[in-house]
């Protein structure tokens, strides 16, 4: 049961119940709580769990005939069985059973119940789900200290509880806490002085205004935008490696600080990618749905895993937007909101229409994703696209222009002459396994033999062409090739796939002694990849390796040839390099995109087919034979092919049987291929606008080397967004197909919207929705007043709590839907209010009934989230690096916190600490690991973001008082903010102390504490003139340099002063 | 009760509770307040506890502490506890379709074309009077035969390890919910002044190629229970506890003066701005000064004596090592810690099993003997439940390539074997039983969730009665399906 909740319905003492208890009972705060949380459970929306055919959460089911009479008949006590079972002395027929529920009504529930029914029995909505009006604000007596109408809901309030509101706070208090509220950082100085010097009128409007102008407004509100979405820098479980997703964190940024109307903020989110035309922006805003946690465990089922992606995003928009817990009917209807089970499926539906695989590869870039360029490169990413689109028709204008010159080489009978697949001079090696003399290769023209090892034989394949088939203890060496980074190559063959699921190598030349540089490929569990690998950096230290392959979905069929090619383009790059499956592009994943194999590839080792040598992850050597499988036509070529060459290649046998064919008789995919061949070998035009296509691709990589990668949606273009309901929410249990849908209880989707994330997307902001404004706005003021206006600001359901304030709610839900969603307008709103500008002074009796500030009788007093409070350091020591976005950064971290719990491959194991500028960013683009979150964060109750949080737990432990003290980043801090203090105060102690105080406080210290100060100074002096050494240390925490022209000892006085300053409980609370 | 009063106390209560499980110093705090007004009453009805629900235990507990030694990553039971000698006959020959009977298997080995059976390498025994058969791999838990109950017919829901884990810490496959470590310190309180009530520690893995699977924050987290009752994650080695040290060149005398003067500061404040949690924080400062020694202290092994390492052996002093994590569980359950977890990595044979078990073995099985020689000692064995297990089983078929001294093992969800001793479990038990190929249960299935329900049994909690409200419903520990105590295995 919410706490909210019992306190209405368990006593008049509740200031919240105070003024309800002279009226007559209200439905919704005080009758419907009890239902829901002692009758729903065997009378509520759920049928299968449902006692006697009788429910309780709808006024039919509760007041209508039964055929022993109604549960409730209104204004008459005695007809009512409800009440009749709830008074039951016997604990065998009373209501809740007691054995059964463990749920017991106490007298003033029954006597609710009891007024209820002789009331008359009001029956109303669930008051979330009711429509929103603007309400009027009520009268207050004391109309002078309204500053807006949002002060006079409070104020009749605070009024009727015979409460006055606090005092206003003095200007310096409200300057911290409007700054810290606006943008997440205490006031610069700079403002500060300038806001205390302003005399008029309007003064404080206008710091109102410069915050909200302050481009770190979007980062603070970003910062709780991000727990809502769920934003991590890692996949979140098992090998947890990197995931490239901060285009998103920076677009939240940018949407903030450009005011995006949050109705359209929600759109792009949830649909960007179905909105006509969408922007890059629009793109990249749909990451909100790629930010969930995925997998690529071996042993994974992607139908279960597909289950929980949909499940979580739809709990996302669940608590996010509507503020319900849909998840809740995952197995079964929901208990205590109407929303039934295929409800919910319906809901998943919008989100299993997706092109993502399951599996996320443990790459930081599993598709669908988007390169986003840097801001200085999006005109030529433009210019590049366009460019590569008109080669493209060019291409094809071409293709028909040379149409009679192609038919003139078939007529003088050229494709009957054809030696190689392409021309001759780009063949580097064939393979000839039939060559009379025994096997060969064909070197740059020149004939040589080559090995095969007893046990590996040499057939007929399909079609009679000569295979090499391996066992598992046999190879063929070939002669060593020069192949070095920057040598351009592509290797084309057939492989047979054996049965086997295990890993092998398929040819390779590399030098396994020497951290296996070289190139290899190979086959791990029907998954084909090719990688180059460079030199070690040095002895002991890893080689890097650039490494491409198809994605999970295109393994190889076992039992199959399969034509592969792979190419390299001289850059030794992932981006560089190429896989062709049967003459297709594969889409590749497998490696980093900009994984580069650095230093030369280049060995003397031989090359061989069939045989592998590797090394497992514990460094133990490994054999890797192609055992039962096989290979044919191998062929290397001294250039990247392009997509026609791969495909030439791939058709080469059937350009040789074409070659005994007329021209007349050619089929039409023989023409086809010809006509490729005749454009790639022979037509200088055509080959020169797939060169230029090559460099734009280059030129591609280099934007995006220069951007970044982010995830985005994309719906499967050949079906509609539907689902199963899943069987007490088992993956493999599937009942019904349901279709894309909303729960019926709510304003239902317009005919006009389609059913899919676009529709759902409009959906949620029609106006006709009555929860998306309401929840978003208690979002907002639980940010401001540390609890919303409906404390369980995730739960809007029955089961969540009551609004202390319903009517401001409602207004404030109204104001900000006629404002066009504005963000920054319903800010502004907040923080000129009367209300807002209260001290945060308390008194004994507001203590006593007022205890947890719902009735906002005095100002905000909490203590901050963890990123403020580390910014706030940052800040006032002039640490802070204010760069907006970028990738992620790893401040001080303390040693083995990902590596003791990280698996031995993962890319996150190691916590490598940035240096310089990366120590001192704003907390929000600290890396973030979900495995093993930043440990100072997490003490202050961050989430793990695994899942949405749309509300922080809110702790105080000596765990904290640890990292405030003596963390290197706060220690660092403390020490910058006493030498600048030192350097720019003066010699005067008070002067240095005001420095400090008005930088972490916006105050200068009262007499009193300046004693304490003093005293404590003076403490600390003592000691360390006593042990400069000691001063000395210190100092030296931290990566930046102490300033050595200040004294020692004076300084690491000063250092302790600042922490205990940056310690107090005033600093650490808003 | 007056409401100024009650609102204090209700916020120092909250407090209090952060300290007792989070942090440390439940004890200390409520000693600091026991003569003002508002000190707390004894709120459980462990006459010894600090916090927790008033209603608990609901009848008298045999267990008080627990030390949980999960091998992470799921040992082979065929190799340690299950002994089946037929398979000696069957080596190579495929596992029988009638076995198998359409069990999903993971993807690793889901295209393997055959099953072929690999008999364990390792000779078995009989042991104690019980008879119990155990591996020759775990010479010292066989001498504790009479002292523990073996299940042999474990079975879970999850054939993966992030989904198994996260089930048997904490009863749903889907992270979220709290671990069991977190339902006690929630539900039982803290039994210490100055250590928290949950320790999670993690050891590594014993030999280099053993199969290593990720830990991770959410298997000790406390899900919707409050944060407080989250595990501590204490590290072996030179910093315990996350940021306890303090900075070089503050001495003990500078940082007493230090928070001297920011306790005068903040009561100033308080004075003030009247919010009870100022007063609260400054106590927290002081808990964590109490903290700087006591947690050193309890991590310093040097004032062991010798004959704790002439029993453990000299890993027991190497940082990371489980048996140095163990060691130091039995400190920790000395000092009052309710729940200590140790995590032993390495336990996901894919490969090499006849190569890594061995050692894998070896380090938990002495240590673990140790452990409850130690326990034992001190009077604390009867009311310290030690829990020895993974979180499936593996597959008496190998993965991958099969030799007559190699061969690896996929997962199996449908049986596995565990231990557990002491805290009112009976000794000497075999309980279950598994077909000839350890591969389906015969006897006495004994589920994720009645592990759990006998966990609670044996601290005296009723695991239907054991809930928390969390949307709603009444969530539990063993969820919502039906679940049975085993009480073939309670004394």
């Amino acid at each position: 049961m919410c706490c909210l909740a019992a306190t209405v319905v368990s006593g008049g003492s509740s200031p919240l119940a105070a003024q309800e208890s002279v009226r007559t009972v209200d439905f919704q705060r005080e009758v419907r709580p009890i239902l829901a949380d002692n009758c729903f459970q065997c009378h509520g929306p759920d049928p299968s769990t449902r006692r006697a055919g009788l429910r309780l959460d709808t006024r039919d089911g509760a007041l209508g005939a039964r055929p022993r009479g109604a549960a409730v008949v209104p204004a008459d006590l005695e007809a009512s069985l409800l009440y009749e079972r709830i008074t039951q002395r016997n604990d065998r027929v009373r209501m809740p059973p007691p054995a059964l529920s463990n749920k017991t009504l106490s007298d003033e529930q029954i006597d609710v119940l009891k007024r209820w029914i002789e009331e008359g029995a009001s029956w109303d909505q669930h008051w979330s789900f009711a429509e929103i009006t603007r309400p009027d604000p009520p009268a207050v007596a004391d109309e002078a200290w309204v500053r807006n109408p949002l002060d006079q809901f409070v104020l009749a309030r605070l009024e009727a509880a015979q409460l006055r509101p606090a005092p206003e706070a003095d200007r310096r208090t409200i300057a911290r806490r409007v700054a810290l509220d606006l943008t997440g950082l205490p006031p610069d100085p700079g403002m500060l002085a300038s806001f205390l010097s302003d005399t008029s009128d309007q003064a404080y409007e206008g710091l109102v205004d410069r915050l909200l102008d302050s481009r770190h407004w979007g980062e603070h509100r970003a910062r709780y935008w991000l727990d809502a979405a769920r934003y991590g820098d890692t996949h979140g479980i098992h090998i947890d490696n990197y995931r490239e997703m901060y285009a998103y964190r920076d677009w939240a940024i940018a949407a903030f600080n450009n005011n995006q109307p949050f109705d359209e903020f929600t759109l792009d989110q949830v649909a960007g990618d179905l909105l006509p035309e969408p922007s890059l922006d629009q793109l990249v805003a749909t990451g909100f749905q790629r930010n969930n946690i995925t997998t690529n465990e071996g042993g994974v089922v992607p139908e279960e895993y597909e289950a929980i992606y949909a499940k979580d995003r739809a709990e996302t928009i669940g608590s996010v937007f509507l503020g319900l817990t849909v998840g809740c009917a995952t197995c079964h209807d929901h208990k205590f909101d109407p929303i039934a089970q295929r409800e919910f499926y319906a809901m998943t539906a919008f989100f299993r229409n997706t092109t993502q695989y399951v599996m996320d590869g443990n790459v930081s870039d599993p598709p669908p994703i988007l390169v986003v360029p840097d801001d200085d490169d999006r005109a030529l990413w433009s210019q590049l696209r366009r460019e590569a689109a008109d080669i493209d028709g060019q291409l094809q204008a071409r293709a028909a222009s040379v149409e009679p010159m192609f038919v003139e080489w078939l007529t003088r009978g050229h494709h009957r002459e054809l030696e190689s697949p392409l021309d001759p001079a780009a063949e580097l090696l064939t393979l000839a396994l039939a060559d009379a003399d025994g096997p060969a290769v064909w070197l740059e023209g020149e004939r040589r033999a080559i090995t095969v090892h007893p046990g590996a034989v040499i057939e007929p394949g399909p079609n009679g062409h000569p295979v090499l088939m391996f066992d598992a203890n046999s190879w063929a060496e070939l002669p060593s090739l020069a192949l070095d980074s920057d040598t351009p190559f592509s290797m084309a063959l057939w492989i047979y796939q054996p049965e086997d699921e295990g890993n092998f190598v398929v040819a390779g030349q590399y030098d396994q002694q020497d951290g296996a540089r070289g190139w290899a490929m190979t086959i791990s569990s029907r998954q084909l990849s090719f990688r180059v690998t460079g030199a070690r950096a040095a002895p002991g230290r890893g080689a890097t390796s650039a490494r491409v392959g198809p994605i999970n979905t295109k393994r190889m069929p076992t039992g199959e040839w399969t034509h592969i090619v792979v190419t390299h383009d001289g850059t030794a790059e992932r981006g560089g390099l190429h896989v062709y499956q049967n003459g297709e592009l594969v889409e590749e994943q497998g490696s980093e995109f900009f994984a580069k194999a650095e230093g030369s590839i280049l060995t003397d080792q031989p090359f061989y087919l069939g045989r592998g040598d590797a090394t497992s992850s514990t460094g133990e050597p490994e054999v890797r034979h192609f055992g039962g499988g096989g290979i044919a036509d191998v062929r290397l070529f001294n250039r990247a092919l392009t997509v026609d060459e791969a495909q030439i290649v791939f058709q080469w046998r059937a350009l040789q049987r074409a070659a005994a064919k007329s021209p007349e008789a050619l089929t039409g995919d023989e023409r086809d291929t010809l006509r490729l061949r005749y454009l790639s070998i022979e037509d200088d035009e055509y080959r020169r606008l797939v060169a230029r296509k090559q460099e734009i691709e280059r030129e591609w990589r280099e934007v995006r080397r220069r951007g970044s990668v982010t995830h985005v949606m994309q719906e499967r273009p050949d079906s509609e967004p539907d689902a199963h309901v899943l069987i007490r929410g088992m993956y493999d249990q599937l009942g019904a197909r349901v279709v894309a849908g909303t729960p019926a209880a709510l304003p239902p989707m317009a005919e006009s919207l389609p059913r899919n994330r676009l529709g759902l997307a409009r959906w949620l902001v029609d106006e006709a929705n009555p929860l998306t404004t309401r929840v978003t706005v208690n979002r907002f003021w639980q940010q401001v007043f540390g609890t919303g206006l409906v404390e369980t600001s995730e739960d809007f359901g029955a089961q969540g709590a009551l609004p202390s304030h319903p009517a401001l709610l409602d207004w404030l839900a109204v104001d900000f839907r006629e404002s066009g969603w504005d963000v920054k307008q319903f800010f502004r709103t907040v923080v000129t209010s009367a209300t807002y500008r209260q001290a945060a002074t308390t008194t004994p009796d507001k203590l006593e009934r007022d205890p947890q500030n719902r009735l906002v009788s005095r100002g905000p007093h909490f203590r901050m989230d963890a990123e403020m409070v580390r910014d706030t350091a940052l800040a006032a020591s002039g640490l802070l690096v204010r760069t907006i976005g970028g990738p992620s950064v790893k401040p001080y971290q303390p040693p083995g916190v990902w590596s003791t719990v990280a698996m031995p491959q993962s890319n996150t194991r190691r916590y490598e600490q940035d240096t310089g500028d990366k120590l001192y960013r704003r907390s929000l683009y600290t890396f973030w690991k979900r495995s093993a979150p930043p440990p100072s964060m997490d003490i202050f109750n961050a989430p793990t973001r695994e899942h949405s949080t749309v509300r922080r737990v809110r702790t105080n432990t000596p765990l904290q008082a640890l990292v405030t003290m003596n963390d290197t980043q706060f220690v660092e801090a403390s020490r910058h903010l006493a030498q600048r203090a030192m350097r720019e105060a003066g010699d005067d102690f008070d002067r240095r102390l005001d420095y400090v105080t008005t930088r972490l406080l916006a105050r200068d210290f009262t007499p009193e504490e300046r004693a304490v100060a003093k005293r404590t100074y003076g403490r600390f002096i003592d000691a360390y003139r006593g042990d400069p050494d000691e001063a000395r240390s210190l100092l030296a925490v931290g990566d930046s340099p102490f300033d050595a022209a200040l004294p020692v000892t004076d300084s690491a006085a000063w250092t302790m002063l600042a922490s205990q300053v940056m310690n107090l409980d005033e600093v650490l609370n808003k | 009760m007056h409401p100024f009063k009650e609102a204090i106390r209700a916020e120092t209560r909250r407090q209090f509770f952060g300290t007792a499980a989070k942090g440390i110093g439940g004890l200390a705090l409520a000693n600091l307040l026991a003569h003002d007004a508002f000190a707390l009453p004894q709120t459980s009805q462990a006459t010894d506890a600090i916090g927790g629900l008033p209603s608990l235990p609901h009848f008298a507990p045999t267990a008080k502490r627990c030390i949980y030694l999960h091998m992470m990553g799921a040992p082979p039971q065929m190799d340690l506890l299950d002994h089946k000698p037929g398979m000696k006959d069957w080596y190579d020959k495929d596992l029988p379709e009638s076995i198998r009977q359409g069990q999903r298997l993971t993807t690793m080995t889901s295209g393997q074309s055959r099953f072929p059976i690999a008999p364990s390498v390792f000779e078995f025994s009989q042991h104690g009077q019980s008879g119990a058969w155990f591996s020759e791999l775990l010479p010292h838990t066989a001498s504790m035969a009479d002292d523990i109950a073996i299940i042999r017919s474990m079975h879970t829901d999850a054939i993966n390890h992030e989904p198994a884990i996260t089930f048997i810490q904490t009863g749903q496959q889907i992270p979220g919910r709290p671990c069991i470590g977190s339902w006690f310190a929630y539900g039982l309180g803290s039994m210490n002044e100055n250590l928290p009530t949950f320790v999670v520690m993690n050891a590594e893995r014993s030999h280099p190629r053993a199969g290593v699977q990720a830990i991770s924050a959410k298997l000790w987290s406390a899900g919707f229970l409050s944060p407080e009752y989250a595990g501590v994650g204490l590290r072996t080695g030179a910093d315990p506890v996350l940021y306890l040290k303090d900075p070089d060149g503050v001495s003990t005398a500078v940082r007493r003066e230090m928070l001297d003067g920011l306790s005068e500061l903040n009561r100033l404040r308080h004075a003030q701005v009247g919010d009870p949690e100022t007063l609260a924080r400054i106590e927290q400062y002081e808990m964590a000064f109490k903290m700087q020694t006591s947690v050193p202290e309890m991590a310093d092994l040097s004032s062991e004596p010798d004959s704790t390492f002439e029993r453990w052996g000299e890993e027991a002093k190497q940082a990371g090592k489980f048996q140095n994590a163990a060691l130091m569980a039995r400190r920790l359950v000395e000092r009052g810690v309710r729940f200590v977890q140790i995590y032993h990595r390495g336990w996901d044979v894919h490969s090499y099993a006849p190569q890594v078990l061995p050692a894998q073995a070896r380090d938990v099985d002495r240590a673990a003997w140790a452990l409850i020689q130690d326990l034992k000692e001190r009077g604390l064995f009867d009311e310290t439940l030690v829990i020895w297990g993974g979180e499936f089983g593996r597959t008496i078929y190998s993965q991958g390539r099969l030799t007559p001294t190699d061969y690896g093992r996929d997962h199996h969800p449908r049986c596995y074997s565990l231990w557990m001793a002491g805290g009112g479990v009976k000794g000497g038990v075999v309980h279950g039983e598994t077909d000839e190929f350890s591969y389906n249960i015969v006897k006495d299935p004994v589920h994720i969730r009645d592990f759990q329900a006998t966990i609670l049994h044996l601290f005296g909690i009723d695991h239907e009665r054991f809930t928390h409200d969390h949307r709603g419903l009444q969530a539990r520990l063993t969820g919502v399906l039906p679940a049975r105590v085993v009480h073939e295995v309670v004394a």
